[in-house]
């Protein structure tokens, strides 16, 4: 983990590149762009990137473009993948029906 | 809210074989699946595994599904979809079965959630046409259904290398394997099987973009220099319908997360994974991880981890001593061992390897095109010359397999205790032509040749596993290696046997100077 | 990286991210200093995004509707960031008469402080929101109430704090606060001292374990609440809803999901957490579910893709601590939002950073001093 995180630190500037419309969360449509320029607005965790931007919030949770979301931030920060927090995987593990869902069974 | 000894997650080949240890222990058992059948991966496996007897080597992976079923059958509650919707403290687990959510306890859990497929964007990627290459496995293979017609395959793991053969198979058309690494990642054998096929191999490429507006109607693919950067001006384009993806898979484990497991990110394991001992134990007490969800391998290892996890469970609550726990582990120990040897073991994953573990070099055509040459055929101690008709394996890879040395009547094939060691022929032992080792070599690298049957011609018996077989007499082209037509070709035996469990054997007769380049048969008109 | 400023905060929630903003565009240099790894980790990225002044204490509504009528509407051009800010109202449903009563009550002290709320009947609800049962009889109904987004307005006011200079830094858990020479004046970390001029403690119940040892307590629990979000769903209505028994309260957002909260009755009495994130029970979404459904038959099949938990900080009287410190020179507290400080938060942050300044509050916060909580004798 990064921990003690200046997000003033210097990262170097968002430098626009060919790829930037390249959607990466499917399920949002968000795209690379948004997500490198939202690393330089000082968001360097998954979840202020998840939570800005929407990527990871749709119907798969994440499932697809994780760990897509997670290469990128590390490669506008600097770092190794695996230096970032892990993603949060929530109840229900499955998209359920609000009747299915309130429908307890002995 | 109904309890249980233990609760499974997953009915894959973890999941159910941790089910049989633990049951046959006296432990109740419940195991929770989402899909509408069980088994998971295994059942979309058709080819046959590797490995050795005890690993099940040479059964198809839906053969391998059904014994584990028939052994948890009765002893262990199955159901099936019921998606574990959460883990919650206490080792409280919720499904969703029918119409509602029931919540269930259990004194320990074993999380067999296996993975899932890893994207990889590119221009056009989400275009339908692009799906995992599991997921054409599973239309393919448990739906029947042809994914599409003309297929680009981007990546050259076993999992590419199966599926593109599979496609092959259903009727598909693979217009190219792809992949942005310099070597072929999966076994050469496997390659091998798709090369001959005429399948062309593109390392050092990448998916550039899909093309298309509603779907994919093509594909433009790239070279890459050494730090995997397109270069500008390499454009290849195929007309394909379907672009497969095998990039590698990530392990499902958000359970594990949720049930309060310690979590690390391992590359070396595939990705998100909880922190685990050897024998499937994670942090949090009574919670077991079994499988790919423990980190990347494949349906052997998985078994062999669920049976050891569901000992563990057992001895965790009493249901056997630690002393029996041992004396069950210690050999499935060496099981998983024996399997993570050889030139795709893990702990070689990363090392560029130059020669085999008999010091013989290995082929750097197999690596690059998928296929080896006939000169490099001649270094292996598979591939002999003698007089009448005699196997040639062309097996050149130190890989964990030795369904061929049990399977020949006249012992004419040695592999030796070490499992991982190259087949040898034994050129004194008499060869009757049986073409048992042909139909149960699971890579498929298996030949008879008679390279003088009649004179100025030879004949090669090769697997085929497809439909339709051609029928004796029929004439055509051999392929080569390479899949390229390099003769005229004459059925003149088909052989198909139970025992050969549907791998059909063909024997066609070739000029003798072929007979060490044909190794595929296309009929004319086909 | 520099450590001192003339303002060290504590926390970056709303509250916190949205002080340093208002205090840098007024040219004060500013630390934010947050335990988490994650800006507004806490109830502000967990809450169900109400911006309302209806079913408030009313010692609360002048502050809530100052925010209202001055910040909110202008607030997403003001960040460059979409808070989704939606002014469509509110109704507060009720299905019997004890809810109407309760209701009546909320809505009679809050005309008395000057807003837009009435009491309506059933057939008035569903001419505003066709989709609700026929099991509502009636609903008090603020058409000035609305929702927003809690992620995206904490995280545009830490984009627009950090444009402006505020320094945040992350993984930086303040373990005591240190009065030096007479005023408090040092955050002590695990990597150093922040020194500050002024500190302002907003940290939700953790404050208290900072201000306390200074003799600036501030009597709170916590509280472990739970939220659940729907996939999109086709736009239905824009209303933020709630229920006089609190039995769910929630909107449908821009993005057409539907975010709602509800109660078990048991979250006082609720297992230990194990520390790390907040977790939901297994029962809580499923009677939300429950509770939703008897509103709404038209949910019935939006399916739940995630639930989660969040602490609140109830205090002992239910609306905030924001201020001076009694006592404590240059210490400053806003705390207690007891779970409904999202859309009251900017206001808030607004009013402390002018507190902190030596400016003027837009309106009276003596409602909302520290010295305020006396023993019932």
């Amino acid at each position: 983990m990064i921990r003690a995180n200046d997000r003033s630190a210097d990262i170097g500037p968002f430098i626009a590149a060919d790829d930037d419309d390249v959607i990466i969360c499917r399920c949002e449509e968000v795209t690379k762009g948004e997500i490198r320029k939202a690393v330089h607005s000082g968001m360097y965790t998954l979840a202020e990137v998840r939570r800005y931007l929407r990527c990871g919030m749709g119907l798969c949770q994440g499932q697809t473009c994780g760990r897509l979301v997670k290469g990128i931030i590390a490669h506008e920060l600097g770092a190794k993948p695996s230096q970032l927090e892990p993603a949060t995987g929530r109840a229900p593990m499955r998209p359920t029906e609000m009747r299915i869902l309130g429908s307890e069974k002995r | 809210m109904k309890r249980y000894d233990l609760i499974i997650v997953g009915a894959g080949p973890a999941g159910l074989s941790a089910a049989a240890e633990a049951s046959k222990r006296g432990m109740s058992v419940a195991v929770f699946d989402e899909n509408a059948k069980p088994g998971g991966q295994l059942f979309k496996q058709i080819h046959k595994f590797f490995g050795s007897k005890k690993h099940k080597a040479k059964m198809r992976g839906y053969r391998i599904g059904e014994q584990l079923l028939s052994e948890v059958k009765g002893i262990a509650d199955v159901e099936l979809n019921s998606p574990v919707i959460g883990i919650y403290p206490g080792r409280e687990v919720v499904v969703r079965q029918g119409d509602g959510i029931v919540h269930y306890c259990a004194d320990s859990i074993i999380v067999a959630t296996g993975a899932s497929e890893n994207a990889v964007p590119f221009e056009g990627w989400t275009l339908p046409g692009v799906m995992g290459a599991g997921a054409a496995q599973t239309m393919m293979n448990l739906h029947g259904v042809k994914p599409g017609e003309n297929i680009l395959m981007l990546g050259s793991g076993n999992v590419g290398l199966v599926v593109a053969f599979q496609l092959l198979q259903a009727g598909c058309n693979v217009k190219a394997l792809v992949d942005a690494a310099p070597r072929i990642g999966g076994y050469g054998v496997h390659a091998a099987k798709i090369a001959r096929c005429g399948v062309p191999f593109y390392l050092s490429h990448t998916v550039a973009k899909a093309e298309g507006t509603s779907c994919v109607t093509g594909a433009v693919i790239k070279r890459v220099d050494e730090h995997f950067r397109p270069i500008a001006g390499t454009e290849k384009h195929f007309d394909v319908d379907t672009i497969c993806l095998a990039v590698g898979l990530s392990p499902m484990s958000q359970l594990l997360m949720m049930a309060g497991c310690d979590m690390e990110d391992n590359p070396k394991r595939g990705g998100q994974v909880p922190v685990c001992g050897e024998y499937g134990e994670t942090s949090a007490p009574g919670i077991f991880a079994a499988g790919d969800v423990s980190g990347i391998e494949e349906a052997s290892s998985a078994m062999i981890e669920g049976r050891m996890a569901g000992i563990c469970a057992a001895a965790y609550l009493g249901f056997c001593t630690e002393s029996e726990k041992w004396t069950a582990l210690c050999p499935l120990k060496d099981d998983l061992n024996d399997l993570r040897q050889g030139m795709f073991a893990p702990k070689s994953h990363g090392k560029s390897l130059e020669t085999t573990d008999e010091g013989i070099l290995l082929s750097g055509t197999l690596l690059k095109k998928g296929h080896i040459t006939s000169e490099e055929a001649e270094r292996f101690p598979g591939v002999v010359h003698e007089a009448g008709v005699h196997p040639v394996i062309e097996c050149t890879q130190n890989i964990p397999c030795n369904p061929c040395q049990d399977v020949c009547p006249k012992h004419c094939i040695t592999v030796g205790s070490n499992i991982t060691a190259l087949p040898e022929v034994d050129k004194s032992a008499n060869c009757i032509g049986c073409g048992m080792c042909v139909a149960s070599c699971p890579g498929q690298a298996i030949f008879l040749l008679n390279e003088n049957c009649a004179p100025g011609f030879a004949t090669v018996t090769l697997p085929y596993e497809f439909l339709p077989l051609p029928q004796k007499g029929r004439k055509g082209k051999a392929l080569d290696r390479a899949g390229k037509p390099v003769c005229s070709a004459e059925v003149v035996g088909v052989k198909a046997s139970p025992a050969f469990d549907h791998t059909a054997i063909l024997t066609i007769k070739v000029p003798s100077e072929m007979a060490m380049d044909a190794r595929f048969f296309k009929e004319e008109g086909a | 990286m520099k450590n001192t400023a003339d303002v060290i905060i504590i926390g970056s929630g709303i509250i916190g991210c949205a002080s340093a903003y208002y205090l840098a565009k007024k040219g004060v240099s500013v630390i934010v200093l947050e335990a988490d790894d994650s800006i507004g980790n806490g109830g502000s990225s967990r809450n169900g995004g109400g911006v309302r002044q209806s079913g408030r204490d009313p010692r609360e509504l002048p502050l809530a509707m100052w925010g209202i009528s001055h910040i909110w509407p202008t607030l997403s051009d003001e960040l460059g960031t979409d808070v989704e800010y939606t002014q469509k109202g509110n109704l507060r449903l009720g299905k019997t008469e004890k809810d109407l009563k309760v209701l009546q009550n909320l809505t009679d002290h809050a005309v008395a402080c000057g807003l837009d709320v009435r009491m309506i009947n059933g057939k008035e609800v569903r001419e505003i929101n066709p989709y609700l049962s026929d099991e509502v009889t009636g609903a008090s109904w603020c058409p000035t109430d609305g929702h927003a987004n809690p992620l995206t307005t904490t995280l545009g006011y830490f984009k627009k704090a950090r444009e402006l200079g505020a320094h945040f830094i992350t993984g930086e858990p303040v373990l005591k606060i240190k009065k030096e020479k007479g005023s408090a004046r040092l955050a002590v970390t695990p990597d150093g001292v922040f020194e500050g001029d002024r500190i302002l403690a907003a940290a939700g119940y953790e404050t208290r374990l900072l201000t306390s040892k200074l003799g600036a307590d501030v009597p709170m629990r916590g509280k472990k609440i739970e939220c659940l979000v729907t996939e999109a769903e086709p736009p239905m209505f824009q209303q933020m809803l709630g229920t006089a028994e609190a039995d769910f309260y929630g909107h449908q957002t821009k993005h057409g999901s539907f975010i709602f909260g509800g109660s078990t009755g048991l979250e006082l009495f609720g297992q230990p957490d194990g520390g790390g994130a907040p977790m939901s029970t297994s029962i809580g979404a499923a009677c939300t579910c429950r509770g939703i459904m008897k509103y709404f038959p038209a949910l019935s099949n939006a399916k739940i893709i995630r639930t989660w938990a969040g602490w609140t900080d109830p205090s002992a009287d239910g609306i905030p601590v924001i201020g001076q410190a009694d006592g404590v020179h240059g210490l400053y507290i806003a705390c207690g939002f007891t779970g409904h400080g999202f859309g009251i938060g900017p206001a808030a942050a607004y009013s402390i950073a002018e507190m902190m300044t030596g400016g003027k509050a837009p309106v009276d916060m003596s409602p909302f001093r520290c010295t305020r909580f006396k023993a019932k004798i």
